[in-house]
């Protein structure tokens, strides 16, 4: 490796270098691994650049991109036997029918409405409203964020954020069918099989954004059921989601 | 290590992670792509817009850059980085591309006024307003030179090749060369970046 050849690992890694010097440079990183590790470094850092000029996309953009992926054919993996299905994913699918099978059960047992007062509710809201914006940005930035989107029984789909670190998990949904009478979207963090609270999904918009209420510590899933005006203490509905968010 | 990330080990990364979602994406799952999307669809027009300024042309190649992302994700290689990484390397290459064609960078100037949105935000990303991650980089890059500041934004902000940053910058070759990589090494000090 050359010293001069060395300097350009920032040029590269910016895509500032012309297309000769970026194929000559790419020639040299096949026999330099001291480059190559310094690239994937700056690389990174550039990528921390872009995170930090992040802007809100176009609901139409999502629509566009998730109609058009059907139709992409996808490439194979270069060159090398597909890596096998990691074990722990395969794990946290399997335990879906046992979280199933906990709410349910619970679910026959109470069904307590939660007396509100209306006119504090509205003040109370908006603060939460405030307060969750900025839960969420802290928790979308998290380096440990897990993403898992799923469809809700009974129309639309869902995201959840969940991060160790932040002890917070985000529900995301699109979509969501306006519920019957005075019905509510309840959302439920599991817990070794019991279903503890978390929040009602605000009813006025089929699509959103809710940080779940409690601390995720400890919670392996999340649920969603619909419960009665004000929410249950436990659920009284099957649920019509239930991700696991376990590390 | 991320090279690790694929084997049965504690540092493994959870379910839900990109990589491995992009994992799972390689195999034609569309839940994960969804998930996929959430996490990066921001960043990803952030910074194309970034470099091209058009508003239309701009969602043009974060859609292509986001189909691409479906298209190869068998391609991402976890010992080489970040998911992050990888998808923000797709999108500068293509963003860049398409400034340096000639017909492009006419548009681009022409047009870098015209930065309204399209009203119809989507509610999803609404939020994910990455401030914490603003603040940290807006701290470190105020800890650079000036020089090397301006060379690293010109750069990958901008687009522009290390020649035409030398140019607008009035400095040698060889310096923004060296600005250019020793800024983003102090960046990657200041950031704790690691791989």
């Amino acid at each position: 490796m050359t010293a001069d050849l060395h300097t350009l690992t920032g040029a590269y890694a910016l895509d500032a270098l012309s297309p000769e010097e970026a194929r000559e440079f790419a020639r040299h990183l096949t026999e330099c691994d001291v480059c190559t590790h310094e690239v994937a470094e700056l690389r990174e850092t550039a990528a921390r650049l872009a995170l930090a000029v992040a802007e809100v996309p176009p609901a139409a953009l999502r629509a566009r991109v998730m109609a058009a992926i059907p139709e992409v054919r996808q490439l194979p993996p270069p060159g090398r036997v597909a890596d096998v299905v990691p074990l722990r994913g395969r794990a946290w699918r399997q335990r879906l029918p046992y979280l199933a099978l906990a709410a349910c059960l619970v679910g026959a047992a109470v069904a307590g409405g939660v007396a509100v007062n209306a006119e504090h509710d509205v003040d109370r809201q908006r603060t939460q409203a405030e307060q969750q914006a900025s839960d969420l940005a802290s928790l979308m930035a998290a380096p440990d964020a897990a993403y898992h989107t799923t469809a809700v029984h009974g129309g639309g789909n869902a995201t959840v954020v969940s991060s160790v670190s932040q002890a917070r998990t985000a529900f995301v949904y699109r979509d969501l069918p306006k519920l019957a009478g005075s019905h509510v979207y309840e959302l439920w963090y599991s817990r070794k099989g019991s279903m503890v609270p978390a929040g009602l999904v605000d009813s006025g918009r089929p699509s959103g954004t809710a940080v779940l209420a409690g601390a995720a510590s400890g919670a392996d899933g999340v649920g969603l059921t619909v419960e009665p005006h004000g929410g249950s203490k436990q659920p009284t509905t099957s649920p019509l989601m239930l991700v696991s968010i376990a590390g | 290590m991320r090279a690790a990330a694929r084997e049965e080990q504690p540092g493994a990364p959870r379910p839900g992670a990109l990589e491995t979602l992009l994992d799972r994406v390689s195999r034609g799952d569309r839940d994960a792509f969804e998930s996929v999307y959430t996490a990066v669809a921001g960043s990803v027009l952030g910074l194309v817009r970034r470099v091209l300024r058009d508003p239309a042309q701009s969602e043009e190649v974060t859609q292509e850059v986001l189909i691409e992302v479906w298209r190869s994700a068998a391609r991402f290689d976890p010992g080489q980085g970040s998911a992050m990484a990888w998808i923000m390397m797709l999108a500068h290459r293509r963003a860049v591309d398409r400034v340096r064609s000639a017909q492009a960078s006419a548009d681009r100037e022409h047009k870098a006024a015209v930065r309204d949105h399209s009203p119809a935000f989507d509610e999803v990303s609404e939020q994910v307003e990455r401030r914490l991650e603003r603040e940290q980089v807006r701290r470190c890059l105020g800890q650079l030179t000036e020089l090397q500041r301006e060379s690293v934004t010109l750069a990958y902000y901008r687009g522009f090749t290390y020649r035409e940053t030398a140019d607008l910058l009035g400095a040698a070759l060889g310096t923004v060369k060296t600005r250019l990589r020793d800024g983003l090494i102090r960046l990657r000090d200041c950031l704790g970046v690691s791989v």
